[in-house]
């Protein structure tokens, strides 16, 4: 309920309109369900109505047909209107709540997005808000319309004969009640197929992500089981639904043809008894108004049924939009002109599970200008350092600073905005070579992208594609080759120009080593005004570092410049030579 | 020379969705009898009606012969509604066969096709052709045996009753009805237009959802979130607009349809009720029509509804038949199927090799002979054509000209699951599956034990990080892989590609992520490994090369050197230069 209501305060901005909707569907209500009387008023009056002249009859015909018409037209015409109106209030709705759920997602930091699979996320975003559009629109504004409708035809039955609405009426509760069920069964199933669905296009999705690994693993066999498992599922899910689906449309017709029988024979015994209540014009138009009688309540047995659906929905988007947002801005940001670059690490520490230290008590700081190189064994931390320092995660003890302010006071925009980044996978955006390097940034030429591509030696392979800088990548960057990729997100990289900080996470490691080296000499002169972090595990692209750390289990095992390390008899003299005294096969 | 072409995308067997349909015969032969039933019962329901309308108006009906007729009325209605019940039931539990049918096919099929294929396709639209295309399918085949059926028995026995009945009024009817079909068509034409409008819209708006939560690290890293909310405000105002487009001819059907009625209702009273006030009608009549009018009402709006869902259903089906007729440019040439058992060798011949891909010449004449049990390293500037030279032995693709041998076999001659079989492979970009570690170190194995899973994991030198994670080889790993740091997702392909004990292992620049030290420790252990196979190893490490047997440097898609570490470093060329730029001991030792 506290969901319900927090819902439709989304629809208060909108509360004038929502008013209006209401004027109108009143108005329908009121004026299609009157088209009945006017027929009982044919029958009754024209063509039974044996006592008046012949011209007169066929006058008054005239006229209640003309009447007829007119009501017709207008009645149905508010109702478009209203249709449209109601539907507009929820595409707004939809739209704000669209839109903030998109900014939530990605306010929110890495390791929610670790754990929650993408696929998920779309679903937020999609279905889930739709839902929600159809819960205001057709669940609010639909059943009210449905309950002035029914209300509508119950009066006006009433209105011009009493005894036989209340035999038709007395069924009705049962008839109800049975619908509901259904439909509460109905909702289930379907709630299955989706679950179900989503499950099978989940499991389909890595498939065909991953269908070159299957194919080279002979793991065929064993996907084909594991999707037929769940496409069985999924259709047994469907057997539900049409088996309660089967029974919805008789169930209603079923209504139908009773209330039509008991309005023959409660009808029929009282005009046979020379009952004066019941004439021929009320038999015809109740008929006409069991037609419409039975839409609306089946359309509110619907929507009694798909209530606990969409509230689930409602649920789910809430939920997401109240999850704290473990890194966030500070409220009083610190933003200042100039940033000289001295980044510092005080005793932090870090896990990305509870307990399970990752970096344990790591300190040190690179002044600006310097270049600061990580090396240590694969799995020491070395990522995790850069992931601290652009507030991907943050820190559980101790500080990570820049020029002595610590970055948890900055805004992450702030920040990011002037370090640049190449991380360990590369990360190509469906769209052009040149939008892939310019992130589509104002302020960047092509002449500038040129430049940039050519000072990571990318600009031969890039001009030999198809169409050059023009070529359209697929998918992750389908097709080209791994340092490929890796040089396109050096260059983009690059063409940012970041004032602050450069961190490379092994940037070139797939990369060959000539066009690395090439690469480190024009990174020399950029970087010579600008501190950066390299990480790389080839004491080749370490060389020019003024200083190194070591690190190993998520600690600092040593530091200094290359000559101090050589000299500490250490983990960096041994890796290096090993390096030189390779075995021999 | 024969050169085969590697995109065969002509049909050679046409694919109809009959082959689907024929097993049901007893539903769809079901379903007409059903229609068959409702149809004759609701026709003949309102005759009852008027006998009672007109037995009243005549004063000519008695208690009993109304309770006669009621009680009629009573037992074909019950006897309608459990026919009606049937009546849908058994064409939409056929669809959903049927779908399910269409969708193993599909994915049996999908598992069959080459990489080639994956690269050229968007994940996103084959996912939308496995789903929403194939409930498209459904829907034409349930609603459209449904529907199509009833409508057309609906108007042939209603014609006729309604021109026994009373022939006047049968032309009013259709006189009615007939505009109202053709400008319900045209409406739901409109909505048709800007449903696909809006559906192109949508899957615009997920892929860019899609993208921006895939890529989010470097969105934030570049701070683009910012650019990303302004652009998905933009798609998102586009939404709202498609939708209100759609909206303005979808909220017309409804009163439209109802309006209509409204005219026919009247239009029938009125001529008719001046029939009555003549005396040539009776009231039991009118209502007789006005309640078929009733009921022709929906089998003809469906008319239109259900060739419309055909229509879609149709090109849907185009789309899906697609995939299916698309064959693997990798089918056996042979019919031999059998592997052969005295395969003992696993020497591995590229002769006079040259690949093609889309008019760009890749690899040119490459001419190799690796004997069983040797390993060869492979070498080069990026993008020269390494990755793509070792996925011709996996048959990932083949050669537009020459061909791979193994054992002297062609490998377009062994069964495709025979020649993976013995190959354990492990990509530059491995992908790993959202599982456990030890489901994916032991994924290409049918049975992993325990000890197979720790015996890969500790060549590839990965049992001591596993042993620091809280769940060891129950850790559940992200999506892609992505909570394992950039070497364990390496060397966990490596474990992977191990674990299968193959005959050929290929390992494409896979210790790129590795530190030195361990790149030295795994080196050691795979050695035995390595001894026992034929290794092709891709590497941009002299450290890791000088282990080979033979070395070849690639150089623009061509074998530009080769021969041992020895040879290579006196020769000049790229790998001499690559020693000399990875021996740093001048410029090292000069500062020390
Ligand atoms: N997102 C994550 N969630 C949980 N654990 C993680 C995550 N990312 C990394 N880890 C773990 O943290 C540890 C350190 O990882 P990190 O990526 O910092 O290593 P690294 O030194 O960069 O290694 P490599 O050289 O292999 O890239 C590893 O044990 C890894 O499994
Ligand atoms: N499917 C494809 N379609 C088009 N071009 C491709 C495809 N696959 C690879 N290429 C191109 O073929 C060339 C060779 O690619 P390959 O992946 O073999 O390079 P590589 O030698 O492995 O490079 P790296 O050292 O970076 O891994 C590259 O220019 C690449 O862009
Ligand atoms: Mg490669």
């Amino acid at each position: 309920m506290k969901m319900a209501k927090r819902l439709l305060a989304y629809s208060l901005p909108y509360w004038r309109w929502l008013s209006l909707a209401l004027v109108m569907i009143a108005f329908t209500s009121l004026s299609i369900n009157y088209l009945p009387i006017l027929i009982q008023r044919v029958t009754d009056q024209c063509l039974m109505n044996t006592s008046s002249p012949v011209a007169e009859r066929i006058d008054l015909l005239m006229k209640l047909s003309l009447l007829y018409i007119s009501i017709a037209a207008i009645g149905h015409g508010v109702r478009y209107f209203q249709g449209l109106l109601t539907a507009w209030i929820g595409q707004k709705i939809i739209y704000d709540l669209r839109l903030e759920v998109f900014r939530k997602v990605l306010r929110m930091h890495q390791a929610y997005f670790d754990q929650t699979a993408v696929g998920t996320l779309m679903t937020r975003v999609t279905s889930d808000i739709e839902r929600l559009q159809h819960f205001v629109t057709e669940g609010v504004v639909g059943t009210i319309a449905d309950l002035f409708m029914l209300l509508g035809i119950m009066g006006y039955m009433i209105y011009i004969s009493p005894s036989l609405s209340l035999a038709i009426f007395i069924p009705l509760p049962l008839l109800f009640a049975f619908l509901l069920y259904i439909n509460v069964k109905l909702r289930n199933a379907n709630r299955d197929i989706r679950d179900r669905q989503s499950r099978l296009n989940a499991l389909l999705q890595e498939d065909l992500t991953g269908m070159t690994t299957i194919q080279l693993f002979n793991r065929e066999a064993s996907a084909m089981v594991d999707f037929d498992q769940r496409n069985t599922h999924l259709r047994s899910a469907y057997f539900d639904e049409v088996h309660w689906f089967s029974l919805y449309f008789p169930t209603i017709e079923g209504g139908q043809a009773i209330s039509i029988l008991l309005i023959l024979a409660v009808g029929g015994m009282l005009i046979l008894n020379g009952s004066t209540a019941i004439t021929l014009g009320i038999f015809v138009a109740f008929l006409a108004y069991i037609r419409d009688f039975f839409r609306p309540l089946g359309s509110l047995a619907d929507k009694a049924g798909s209530f606990q659906i969409a509230m689930a929905s409602i649920e789910r988007v809430f939920n997401l939009l109240d999850r704290p947002e473990e890194v966030a801005d500070p409220a009083e940001p610190a933003n200042p002109d100039h940033i000289a670059g001295t980044i510092a690490f005080n005793n932090v520490w870090f896990a990305y599970t509870e307990e399970n230290w990752v970096i344990k008590d790591l300190s040190f700081s690179v002044e600006p200008g310097q270049v600061l190189a990580v090396v240590g064994a694969t799995g020491a931390g070395k990522s995790t350092i850069t992931n601290l320092i652009g507030r991907f995660y943050d820190v559980q003890k101790g500080a990570v600073t820049i020029d002595g302010v610590d970055v948890r006071n900055f805004r992450k925009s702030d920040l990011n905005e002037r370090l640049g980044y190449v991380f360990q996978d590369p990360f190509i955006f469906a769209g052009s070579v040149a939008d892939n390097i310019s992130l589509q940034t104002p302020g960047i030429s092509r002449s500038d992208i040129v430049n940039a591509a050519r000072t990571v030696n990318a600009h031969a392979f890039i001009e030999a594609m198809p169409e050059g800088y023009d070529t359209v990548m697929n998918e992750r960057g389908e097709g080209l080759s791994l340092g490929q990729k890796q040089l396109l997100v050096m260059a983009r990289t690059l063409a940012q120009e970041p004032e602050l900080l450069f961190v490379l996470d092994e940037a070139t490691a797939s990369v060959d080593t000539a066009t690395e080296l090439l690469i480190q000499d024009a990174l020399g002169k950029m970087m010579c005004n600008r501190t950066s972090i390299v990480i790389a595990h080839r004491l080749s692209t370490i060389r020019h570092a003024d200083r190194i750390l070591v690190m190993r289990h998520g600690e600092l095992v040593d530091q200094g410049t290359h000559e101090e390390l050589m000299a500490h008899d250490g983990y960096y003299r041994h890796l290096y030579e090993l390096l030189l005294h390779a075995p021999e096969p | 020379m024969f050169s085969c072409n590697r995109r065969r995308v002509i049909p050679t067997s046409d694919i109809k969705l009959n082959r689907y349909l024929i097993p049901h015969r007893k539903e769809i032969i079901g379903t007409v009898v059903c229609v068959l039933v409702t149809v004759g019962i609701n026709l003949y329901l309102p005759y009852l009606m008027r006998l009672v309308i007109d037995g009243l108006t005549e004063k000519t009906l008695d208690s009993a012969t109304l309770s006669k007729l009621l009680g009629i009325y009573l037992l074909l209605g019950a006897v309608a509604v459990v026919v009606s019940r049937f009546l849908r039931k058994l064409p939409l539990k056929l669809s959903h066969k049927v779908e399910y049918a269409l969708r193993s096919d599909v994915f049996d099929h999908l598992t069959k096709l080459d990489q080639e294929y994956y690269r050229s396709e968007r994940t996103g639209d084959l996912m939308t052709r496995m789903s929403s295309d194939i409930n498209l399918i459904r829907d034409a085949i349930g609603q459209g045996l449904l529907q199509g059926i009833r409508t057309i028995t609906v108007l042939v026995f209603a014609s006729i009753v309604m021109m026994l009945t009373d022939p006047g009024l049968s032309l009013l009817v259709y006189s009615l009805y007939l505009p109202m079909v053709g400008i319900f068509f045209l409406i739901l034409r409109v909505m048709r237009r800007h449903q696909k409008d809006l559906q192109e819209h949508v899957s615009e708006v997920s892929n860019f959802s899609q993208e921006s939560f895939s890529g989010i690290r470097t969105l934030k890293g570049f701070a683009l979130e910012r650019r990303r909310n302004a652009q998905f405000k933009e798609l998102n105002s586009g939404l709202v607009r498609k939708n209100m487009r759609l909206q303005a001819s979808r909220q017309s059907l409804w009163p439209f349809m109802a309006f209509w009625f409204s005219l026919g209702m009247i239009l029938i009273l009125n001529l008719g009720g001046r029939r009555i006030i003549d005396g040539g009608l009776t009231l039991g009549t009118l209502t007789q029509f006005i309640q078929y009018l009733l009921y022709m009402q929906w089998p003809l709006l469906a008319l239109s509804w259900s060739m419309s869902l055909i229509q879609r259903g149709k090109v849907s089906w185009v789309r899906v038949r697609e995939i299916l007729e698309r064959e693997s440019s990798l089918e056996s040439r042979s019919e031999n199927t059998e592997p052969k058992k005295d395969q003992g060798d696993a020497g591995i011949q590229f002769q006079n090799v040259s690949l093609n891909i889309q008019g760009r010449h890749f690899l040119h004449d490459i001419d190799l002979n690796i004997p069983e049990g040797t390993t060869l390293g492979i070498t080069g500037p990026t993008g020269s054509g390494k990755t793509l030279l070792v996925s011709l032995v996996a048959r990932l693709m083949d050669p537009t000209s020459g061909s791979v041998l193994i054992g002297g076999d062609d490998i377009r001659d062994m069964p495709l699951a025979h020649l993976r079989g013995i190959i354990g492979f492990a990509a530059q970009e491995p992908v790993l599956f959202s599982q456990t570690l030890e489901h994916n170190i032991g994924f290409g194995v049918a049975k992993p034990d325990k000890d197979l899973i720790g015996w890969a994991a500790d060549i590839a030198h990965l049992r001591d990080d596993v042993e620091g994670f809280p769940e060891r080889y129950q850790t559940v790993l992200g999506e892609r892989g992505v909570t394992l740091s950039g070497g364990q997702r390496q060397r966990t392909a490596i474990s992977r590609a191990i674990a299968r004990r193959p005959d050929i292992l290929i390992l494409d620049d896979v210790l790129s992520a590795v530190d030195t030290q361990t790149e030295a420790a795994i080196m050691g252990k795979l050695q035995p490994v390595m001894n026992d196979r034929t290794t092709l190893f891709v590497s941009h490490r002299i450290s890791t090369l000088r282990y080979a047997d033979e070395i070849v440097v690639i150089e623009n898609g061509r074998i530009t050197q080769r021969g041992t570490h020895d040879e290579l470093i006196r020769q000049p060329g790229y790998y001499s230069e690559l020693n000399t730029l990875q021996q740093l001991e001048e410029q090292l030792e000069a500062g020390s």
